[in-house]
């Protein structure tokens, strides 16, 4: 019952319309069966870090995506590139965009973009790396940001931590007062009270 | 620590740094803060100071001490800011899926010289009829740029939408390294 205040009064995580909250939801119990949060300190910071894995996720799917939608005017490129002497480069512009369109479902087309990256010593390997070249600005700023929340995931980790030892050293502490201190009734003198009353 | 010289060229250089000069500039730099408004307070919104209240009383609990009070505010503010940035970040996300782009529809490149050529021709001759007419093409749509099928589609968004989901990311760090600093001196006020 006490979760469920807490997390009612914590600010929900916003989601794309197309991200599942049941998988968002699934992410957030491992995390807390793992961490076992204690009071709205921790649960934040739970739930801070669910937020910030979600993110990382939805970044590493953006990465993935950005290089497959380059693989198409890579192909192209390379084509162009490797195309047979003494053809111009509008012939071949419109032979290779036709090809490389083929390329993603029909075998035979992937037979002949393999046999000519062969004739050049290259493999399919090539593609993805001209792919990756094209988007490699993109791919820069995303990895920036996925440095960035990676780094704060830590922090944020770290912060639990470091919380969990500053209230265990107060629970120490305030125990200590409480068997030090004066208003604190002791065992001998309870005895001796209670022989002198006898 | 800087010499005497390095101090010299520090404020040679920094007098240098005055700002934009030009109106455009200075326009450009008066609307700063409007680009994204996370910058401005929410406090005074309703809604969200009520919000604010309940994760105060929740953080400090029973407490009547009022810096325990404060710190726990200095906290839940924090808290509620960088649910306000992943706000807005997924509201670009989104906003970009479904239009393509963050500003309405421009006229093509082409269409504002063929303004610009209509313009200078009545200047020129008013009462003359215009050489070829006047024909300007369909603005360009982000939109049908965008892929069809998800998670093409989201993905394509963040990719359009990064400049700002990188100064977004930049607020948002910032507002996370308030709330740990907010939550040091909460522990540091309950263990006095």
């Amino acid at each position: 019952m006490r979760r469920r205040n807490e997390l009612a009064l914590l600010p929900k995580s916003p989601l794309l319309i197309t991200e599942s909250a049941d998988e968002f939801d699934a992410v957030r119990d491992a995390f807390e069966r793992e961490i076992k949060p204690r009071g709205i300190i921790e649960r934040m910071y739970v739930h801070d870090i669910c937020s910030i894995v979600w993110e990382i996720l939805r970044l590493r799917r953006c990465k993935a995506v950005i290089i497959n939608s380059a693989f198409l005017r890579a192909l192209e490129d390379l084509l162009v590139q490797l195309r047979p002497p003494g053809q111009q480069d509008f012939h071949a512009g419109d032979g290779a965009r036709k090809l490389a369109h083929a390329w993603f479902t029909d075998k035979e087309a992937q037979k002949r973009v393999l046999e000519t990256l062969g004739r050049f010593n290259l493999e399919e390997s090539a593609i993805e790396a001209e792919a990756i070249r094209r988007s490699s600005s993109d791919l820069e700023s995303v990895d920036r940001m996925l440095t960035s929340l990676e780094s704060r995931r830590d922090k944020a980790l770290a912060c639990v931590t470091e919380y969990r030892a500053s209230l265990a050293h107060q629970l120490r502490e305030s125990a200590d007062r409480l068997i030090d201190g004066k208003d604190v009734l002791r065992l001998e003198r309870a005895s001796s009270k209670r022989s002198t009353a006898a | 620590m800087a010499s005497e010289r390095q101090i010299a060229a520090n404020r040679r250089n920094a007098r240098k740094s005055t700002g934009p000069r030009s109106a455009a500039g200075k326009k450009r730099a008066g609307c700063n803060a409007y680009r994204h408004g996370l910058s401005v307070s929410m406090s005074s919104n309703a809604a969200f100071a009520k919000e604010l209240d309940r994760l105060v009383r929740e953080i400090a609990g029973d407490t009547k001490d009022a810096i325990a009070l404060e710190r726990a505010r200095a906290v839940a503010e924090a808290e509620l800011e960088l649910a306000r940035v992943r706000r807005a970040k997924v509201a670009l996300i989104e906003r970009a899926s479904a239009f393509g782009e963050l500003d309405p529809p421009r006229p093509a490149r082409v269409a504002v010289s063929q303004a610009l050529r209509v313009l200078n021709s009545i200047v020129r001759n008013p009462n003359a009829p215009i050489e070829g007419g006047v024909t300007f093409p369909e603005p360009i749509d982000a939109s049908a740029t965008m892929p069809l099928q998800e998670p093409d589609r989201s993905a394509e968004a963040v990719r359009r939408m990064l400049p700002e989901l990188r100064k977004l990311d930049r607020y948002e760090h910032r507002a996370a390294m308030r709330r740990d600093q907010a939550v040091r001196a909460l522990m540091v006020g309950t263990d006095r």
